[in-house]
Parts: structure tokens; sequence; C-alpha cells
């Protein structure tokens, strides 16, 4: 279940830990925007098949069912998709997968734990990469 | 594999949970109705047992990939809101190999469980102390 609402606010997060997904949501609500959550990488992509209309999307890199990295490629083959910027959030700090997310088409990367200032940088960072009217028509 | 990790800092303090990294989210709630960090603990309680459940499932199983993926899962939410010593044993086990050392995994685990158990009873007071 999800709240349709303007898609310049509304966030996608999936992540199949309630721990992080409820940091993830409380610190996105915090810069004004709504959140439509996904268990995991699955259902992260059933909602993308749907529906578009997202200003960013968080991803969680290790999902049941399909990972943050597949639904990332998915999201940069699909027209319609290809321009939602993509934050990938890690329990590694790994060097290697960093890159690997930047070649999937990520364009955050925030490695767990974060602070709540670390998340709020990433998150502006991410967002600031938004152009404004490429969601219109 | 080696079992001689004396050298995991957050395994020798006292507590099982460092509250200043829980406590850090605080700043990040505006919702006067609600308390962030008892939230947090109660996700935190209601989930976790599945994945130490899952963990020794793996151990009893030999199972590898559900050892890695639960421990994996477990260390990421547990990191992150200051269950430091969890955090920590996961990941020595992510990294073991539970069918070339299985009595080491196996005692690790049983470790786990312990300071599982001391962490909740420190989270359990924490959101009593804030509910009162």
């Amino acid at each position: 279940m999800f709240t349709i609402t303007q898609s310049s606010r509304r966030v996608l997060v999936a992540d199949d830990d309630p721990v992080m997904r409820k940091l993830v949501t409380t610190a996105i609500q915090r810069e004004g925007l709504v959140v439509v959550t996904a268990s995991d990488g699955r259902e992260a992509y059933r909602i993308l098949q749907s529906d578009a209309g997202f200003k960013a999307a968080v991803f969680d890199m290790m999902m049941p069912h399909l990972k943050g990295l597949d639904v990332i490629r998915y999201m940069r083959t699909e027209k319609r998709l290809m321009r939602i910027p993509i934050m990938i959030i890690s329990a590694e700090q790994d060097i290697k997968l960093m890159a690997n997310s930047f070649a999937a088409g990520a364009t955050a990367f925030l490695p767990k734990p974060f602070t709540p200032e670390q998340i709020r940088n990433t998150l502006h960072m991410l967002l600031g990469n938004v152009k404004p009217t490429r969601q219109a028509a | 594999m080696e079992n001689s990790e004396t050298n995991v800092t957050p395994l020798l303090s006292a507590e099982a949970v460092d509250m200043s990294v829980l406590k850090a989210f605080e700043e990040m709630h505006s919702d006067e109705e609600s308390d962030l960090i008892v939230e947090l603990i109660d996700l935190y309680l209601e989930d976790a047992p599945a994945r130490l459940k899952e963990i020794r499932d793996a151990v009893a199983e030999n199972d590898a990939s559900l050892l890695k993926r639960a421990t994996h899962s477990l260390k990421g939410s547990s990191s992150s809101i200051g269950v430091l010593q969890v955090a920590e044993i996961c990941k020595k086990l992510e990294q073991m190999d539970c069918q070339e050392s299985p009595r080491q995994v196996e005692a690790i685990a049983q470790l786990l469980d312990y300071k599982f158990a001391k962490a909740s009873e420190e989270l359990e007071a924490e959101r009593q102390r804030r509910l009162s």
C-alpha cells in the first residue's frame, strides 16, 4: 500500500530490514518528502513496473529475491525510470562494491552504519541531482 | 579459520549496546506523538530473533549461504542502532566457513545468542525508561 501524491515529492525506499526502513523513511520525511516503501527488491520492481512517479529511490544492496543493483540495472534500461536518482545502502564499506554500484547506475552510496548527518548529507546530494522538469508529461 | 579475534574492541565493552549511537537518531524525529528510539528498539527486538533463528538453523545444517545472508542482515541493523557486540560477532561469523570449522562457528553462534540476550535487556531497559 502506498499513497499517491505528486511524483515530485515521492521517494521509493526498498529494504528488507524494518529497522533500516524506519531510519531511512524518517530521514526522508524530515526533508518534507513522501515515502513509498517496499520490503524487498521484487516488491520495488513490481511498484516500478506500473509507477514511475518518483523523485528518487533508495535501495538496500542485499535484499531477498532481487538485489538493489538488479533493480538499478532494470531502472537504467527503462526510459521512464532511467533518470530517477538512486541511493544504494550497503553494510559493506568495500570500495569495489561502491564502484559496482556506480557502474550499475547508482547516484549515491551510503555505507552502514551511518549517522543522521551522513544520511542527511547523502540525501541532499541525491535529491540535488533531480532536474525539476524531467517527470513532466 | 582462526578463532582468535581478541582485538574486537566492542566485545571488550561492559555494555552490549552503545546507547550514544542509538540516541543520535533522536534529532531526526519531529513527531511529538511517538518516540523514534522506542520504535527502533521495538522493530529491532521484533525482527532480530528471526535472524538469530536463521543463524542457528544455518549452523545446524552447515548452510554457508544462509549463514552469510542472515549474519549480514543482522550486522547491518545492529551496527546502525549501536548493538555493536552483536554486529561484531555477526561480522566474524559472516567471514567464517561453517563447513570448514563447524565447532568454532557453533561456539561463536552461542556467544551471539548470549550477547543478543544481553543487548535485549539493555534495550528493554532503555525502552522502559523512555516510556515511564
